[in-house]
């Protein structure tokens, strides 16, 4: 806890069970300031369920997951609720994309700083002019990022039939939207061609160094994982392997076992 | 000049459309005085305005919320007996009873609510249901003040003490209290709630990640629900002037959810268009017609069928049948052209 100098996020000793099965048991890592990690294992190991303790989704049966939040003051996550979350400066993206079809991509965007309105119900229901001034300068925020991302040309279609490609992106465009310190992105690069992947590499380190936050990302694809993170966690049966760099983690014969070897037989 | 007045068309295109669609109903009264459609016309036509608020309401909190309610009828039917008894016994004024009316059922749904949202699935749907029965009960057997089964009269609002108004009146200030809520409704689904509301009935996981209070957003719409059912009750009190407990059954709820079914989920208009199908068909034309007219209950047949149709053909509701209209006129139109060129 004292020693958060550079770091952004610090799990301790985290444990979750469901019934009997141990999803994840006594991780611990811990994420740098305008770091980009990955969090690799085979399916099953516990992915997902890291984040979704993260995030509280899940509470954690235990450990601490320390977080530095907007203000600079480190807090453990344990115990927020879910939707308190993002007030921190935290804010993740889905495995299956979870975007609203009825609604269109700047409106979806909009979503992501739904934290940041402020106008009464009363004064939405007439469109009083706190309303229209909130209403504006966050569609203008949500249009910059979506101009950014090259997006602008489709912001006021619906999200209910674009390429999956341009799915994955207006998530992460909604994420953007209240300029989070930690970013975690669930399986970004699922789905996407060679040139899609290569461009979200780009637009991955974009966001950090544009942004000055940490991102935190599961991904399967090996390429794109030792490409992009500059550390890299690797998890099995919910326990950790080994963390390092990129190369360390190749060389590393425990993960060539239970990850990489398995996939190149 | 021309152009600037389209401009300002587009520019409030809701409101003017609402407007003129207000401007058009309010004729009725003078239609009727001269003649030309029958008097009994303009309380079908009160009636499905009436309903319509009190469907609007509901497509909030089904169609924007996805969370279902069976009690409308209920809380609709408080807000008659409410402004019965502050205005008809109490004596107050009409303005007061409208704010009390809604304010009370409001708070009764909120309770409701705070038990039964807490937990995810249908428990709202059967919690409102089982309310709407304790409230019909309760309009019998509390007969001191709602006279049980004999029912309760009310007379046409007073508006600000002295403004006394007859049955024109009141149709135009249901007709005011519609136009107010579809501007409202306008404004609340394309605000920053709307928007909310939309990703918690589309993905509870992105909802409560992007900063959406779950709980509190189901509560929201479902109090505004139930208000728009008492305003709608305490409209149709004092334009029809008579509450019994048997208009208050599950029957109405259901119908008005056939409202939003047929009509169009999602969409303003559509509840209109669905409650003028389901709430002035059967009166306007089904009963004119000679076999089927006779018939007990044909209009819950014509229902019936109806919403199984409108779910085959058209899922989102009658209202998109206008786009289908307009891409055939398109054809239609290409053709000719083609055959001219």
């Amino acid at each position: 806890m004292d020693n958060m100098n550079n770091k952004v996020l610090k799990i301790e000793n985290l444990s979750i069970a469901f019934g009997g099965l141990k999803a994840v048991d006594d991780l611990s890592f811990d994420i740098n300031e305008g770091e980009i990690f990955g969090l690799i294992g085979p399916n099953g190991a516990g992915k997902t369920t890291v984040f979704n303790c993260i995030t509280q989704f899940y509470k954690p049966d235990e450990g601490k997951i320390y977080f530095k939040n907007n203000k600079g003051e480190v807090e453990d996550l344990v115990g927020v609720k879910t939707h308190e979350i993002i007030g921190k400066g935290l804010v993740r993206t889905f495995q299956n994309i979870e975007l609203i079809r009825e609604l269109t991509v700047v409106e979806n965007v909009m979503v992501g700083a739904h934290i940041d309105f402020k106008a009464s119900l009363f004064n939405q229901f007439f469109r009083l002019k706190k309303t229209r001034e909130e209403e504006a300068k966050i569609r203008k925020r949500a249009e910059d990022i979506l101009d950014h991302m090259g997006l602008l040309a489709i912001k006021d279609m619906l999200t209910a039939g674009q390429p999956y490609g341009v799915l994955k992106k207006i998530e992460l465009a909604r994420a953007l939207m209240l300029n989070p310190k930690l970013i975690i992105l669930d399986e970004p690069a699922a789905g996407l061609n060679d040139t899609e992947t290569l461009s979200l590499v780009n637009l991955i380190r974009e966001i950090r160094d544009e942004r000055n936050c940490s991102i935190l990302l599961i991904e399967h694809d090996m390429k794109f994982v030792n490409g992009l993170c500059d550390r890299i966690c690797a998890i099995n049966f919910g326990k950790l392997l080994a963390i390092g760099t990129p190369q360390e983690i190749q060389k590393n014969q425990e993960v060539q076992i239970a990850y990489l070897g398995k996939e190149d037989d | 000049m021309n152009n600037k007045l389209t401009n300002f068309y587009k520019l409030h295109k809701p409101y003017t459309q609402f407007l003129l669609f207000g401007i058009i109903l309010s004729f009725l009264p003078l239609l009727v005085s001269l003649g030309i459609v029958k008097y009994s016309l303009l309380t079908t036509v009160a009636s499905i305005l009436i309903y319509s608020i009190v469907a609007l309401g509901l497509n909030l909190l089904l169609g924007y919320s996805g969370l279902i309610s069976l009690g409308t009828a209920g809380f609709m039917g408080m807000g008659t007996y409410l402004t019965a008894f502050i205005t008809a016994d109490l004596g107050l004024p009409f303005e007061l009873a409208l704010i009390i009316s809604v304010a009370v059922p409001m708070l009764i749904g909120v309770l409701t609510g705070l038990v039964s949202l807490r937990i995810e699935g249908y428990y709202l749907a059967i919690a409102t249901l089982a309310i709407s029965e304790i409230l019909r009960k309760v309009f019998i057997e509390f007969d001191f003040i709602t006279n049980g089964f004999s029912g309760k009269q009310a007379q046409y609002p007073k508006l600000l003490g002295f403004l006394q108004l007859d049955r024109n009146g009141t149709y135009i200030l249901i007709v005011f209290f519609l136009i107010l809520v579809m501007v409202m409704m306008h404004n609340l689904v394309n605000s920053h709630t709307g928007r909310a509301l939309s990703t918690m009935r589309g993905s509870e996981a992105a909802a409560s990640a992007m900063g959406v209070n779950i709980y509190r957003h189901r509560l929201l719409s479902f109090a505004i629900a139930v208000a728009f059912s008492a305003l709608g009750g305490v409209l149709y009190m004092h334009f029809v002037r008579y509450t019994y407990p048997n208009a208050w059954i599950l029957m109405l709820s259901l119908n008005i959810l056939a409202v939003i079914v047929i009509g169009g989920i999602r969409s303003i208009s559509g509840t209109v268009l669905g409650a003028f199908i389901v709430f002035g068909v059967p009166d306007l034309i089904l009963k004119r017609l000679p076999v089927i007219g006779s018939i007990d209950g044909a209009a819950y047949i014509f229902n019936g069928v109806l919403i199984i149709l409108v779910i085959l053909f058209y899922p989102n509701g009658l209202i998109n049948i206008r786009y289908d209209i307009q891409r055939n006129l398109r054809k239609l139109f290409k053709k000719g052209e083609e055959i001219n060129g």
